[in-house]
């Protein structure tokens, strides 16, 4: 029987804002009149699913639809206004490539940064550092600060440092929207990998056909809706 | 926010951000942390030049003064960072399923870093200068728990608002001038009682109370102050002073705990609420 991994319950969200924004403390106390008026916005509209362990699930569709902002939800960086998540093991979610990792800093500092603000014990991050190390291909400029690494180098360290983060559940935002085609074979790999080993995904893109070729189940979102589920007659697999 | 940190783990990552972040610090400058060093030591030259002729009652006033203004630097760096600390980690702070209070002590780790850095070099003066080690010299790890203490729970206060009012920061380093001279860093503070005995006759009507005398009180009663006091009386002046005696360190550290508290409960509260407000 297939366990729920993720799953979330009549989930709305509504950002609330000022007509007349203002950032200033000083406005607020001397025109508290005119920051009084507010109108808001709803961007989650009763979204209910349930994602099974090992299943791999899309979020598609246009800009302003709702999907960060229910990954963020499901992730518990954003609190939602009402309804219920739930998340059945370690849950780790990578909205962008190479956050917290910092310029001034070596690949082998920032892995292990990355690594503790991720929730992974030291030992298992010195044990995996070589091998980040040389499977983003950065070896050569181990000891450098990461500042002097190019672009794709960058992106290969910051990638695969993701990928090796031990965890049961994966959100990720448009982190394979970059890079040349030798990352994007890297990105096939390493997701392949993540498959075998049966981690759960959510993950949001704007491919569709990229999608199509690595999720289960796709959900369609527009205007804070899920406005269709596809199961498609695809055959999930990244090596084809 | 779902917490997937252990206390133990949630302690590492304080103990190797705040490491991390006292290294980079000073990364690639000739003089590393002596840098941070030089804001006070300019502050000191200039603040003892202009009111040494006129304090005469202070023995050891370079070092009575030196000291204040250590912690006093400790306590203005400290909350300051905790509101910068919110844009130079808005990536994790968005993006990274973390306790955010983690960022918030690990600037308070830094600059106990930094602190202990500062005390070394003072000691080190205070030697030269003649003054003999004293049992006293004990109390300085209680100092500095209490004055992190102290400068983070009110950097969290601060750094839980410092997004939805961007000019908090600015407010801030205005508010911190005044405040400066409503601490006894530079002047002499000796009071002729205890802090609960005044505390009592401010109740019982023996303390005159005026709009002027307000800030007499404020002086008096401030946290800073108890602080400073403490510091120099254990460190500096323990034959004339007295060192605080332990029924008033385990109060003041209660204190120095419930302020922190409410500083990490407003700072929970208002965490949940950051990343919509970037």
């Amino acid at each position: 029987m297939n366990l729920s991994a993720v799953s979330c319950n009549g989930i709305h969200k509504t950002y609330e804002q000022y007509v007349f924004p203002s950032t200033m403390l000083q406005d607020h106390i001397l025109r508290w009149r005119t920051h009084r008026r507010r109108w808001s916005l709803k961007v989650l509209e009763n979204i209910s699913l349930s994602v099974d362990k090992g299943e791999w699930v899309g979020l598609y569709g246009p800009n302003g639809s709702g999907k960060t902002t229910l990954l963020r939800i499901l992730a518990g960086l954003l609190p939602q206004d009402t309804g219920t998540v739930s998340a059945n093991g370690r849950l780790s979610c990578f909205f962008d490539l190479g956050v917290g990792f910092h310029p001034e800093r070596s690949a082998v500092e920032n892995i292990y940064l990355h690594g503790l603000i991720h929730g992974v014990d030291p030992a298992t991050i010195e044990g995996q550092t070589n091998d980040i190390i040389e499977r983003a291909g950065v070896s050569t400029h181990r000891d450098l600060p990461i500042k002097c690494y190019s672009t794709g180098m960058r992106l290969r360290l910051a990638f695969i440092t993701i990928m090796r983060t031990e965890s049961d559940i994966y959100l990720l935002d448009e982190i394979l929207a970059v890079g040349d085609e030798a990352f994007k074979s890297i990105c096939k790999e390493e997701m392949d990998s993540l498959r075998s080993r049966g981690k759960t995904v959510i993950i949001v893109h704007h491919g569709l056909k990229s999608l199509e070729k690595i999720c289960n189940r796709i959900l369609f979102m527009n205007a804070g809706k899920i406005v269709r589920e596809d199961c498609g007659p695809w055959k999930p697999s990244l090596s084809e | 926010m779902r917490s997937q940190f252990s206390w133990k783990h949630g302690v590492r990552v304080v103990l190797a951000m705040g490491f991390a972040d006292f290294l980079l610090k000073y990364r690639g400058s000739f003089l590393g942390f002596l840098w941070s060093f030089i804001i006070p030591l300019f502050k000191f030259f200039v603040i003892f030049h202009v009111f040494n002729p006129f304090i005469k009652n202070i023995p050891s006033y370079h070092l009575y003064l030196f000291l204040g203004l250590i912690l006093w630097e400790h306590f203005s760096l400290v909350t300051g960072n905790c509101m910068t600390m919110l844009h130079e980690k808005a990536a994790i702070i968005q993006k990274v399923v973390f306790p955010r209070i983690l960022l918030i002590l690990s600037v308070g780790w830094t600059h106990v870093l930094i602190l202990f850095c500062y005390f070394i070099i003072f000691l080190g003066i205070a030697l030269l200068m003649g003054i003999a080690p004293t049992p006293g010299l004990l109390y300085i790890p209680v100092l500095f728990v209490q004055a992190t203490l102290i400068s983070l729970s009110i950097g969290m206060l601060l750094s839980s608002y410092a997004l939805k009012y961007r000019d908090l920061q600015h407010l801030w380093s205005i508010a911190l001038q005044v405040f400066f001279w409503l601490t006894p860093v530079i002047y002499p503070y000796t009071p002729k009682a205890t802090v609960t005995q005044d505390f009592f006759n401010l109740f019982s009507g023996s303390l005159k109370v005026s709009l002027w005398s307000l800030f007499d009180i404020f002086i008096r009663f401030q946290p800073l102050s108890i602080l400073l006091h403490d510091a120099r009386r254990s460190i500096l002046y323990p034959d004339t002073l007295g060192v605080p005696s332990i029924l008033h360190t385990i109060v003041f550290s209660i204190i120095c705990l419930l302020l922190f508290g409410l500083g990490a409960m407003v700072f929970h509260k208002r965490s949940r609420y950051f990343v919509q407000e970037y």
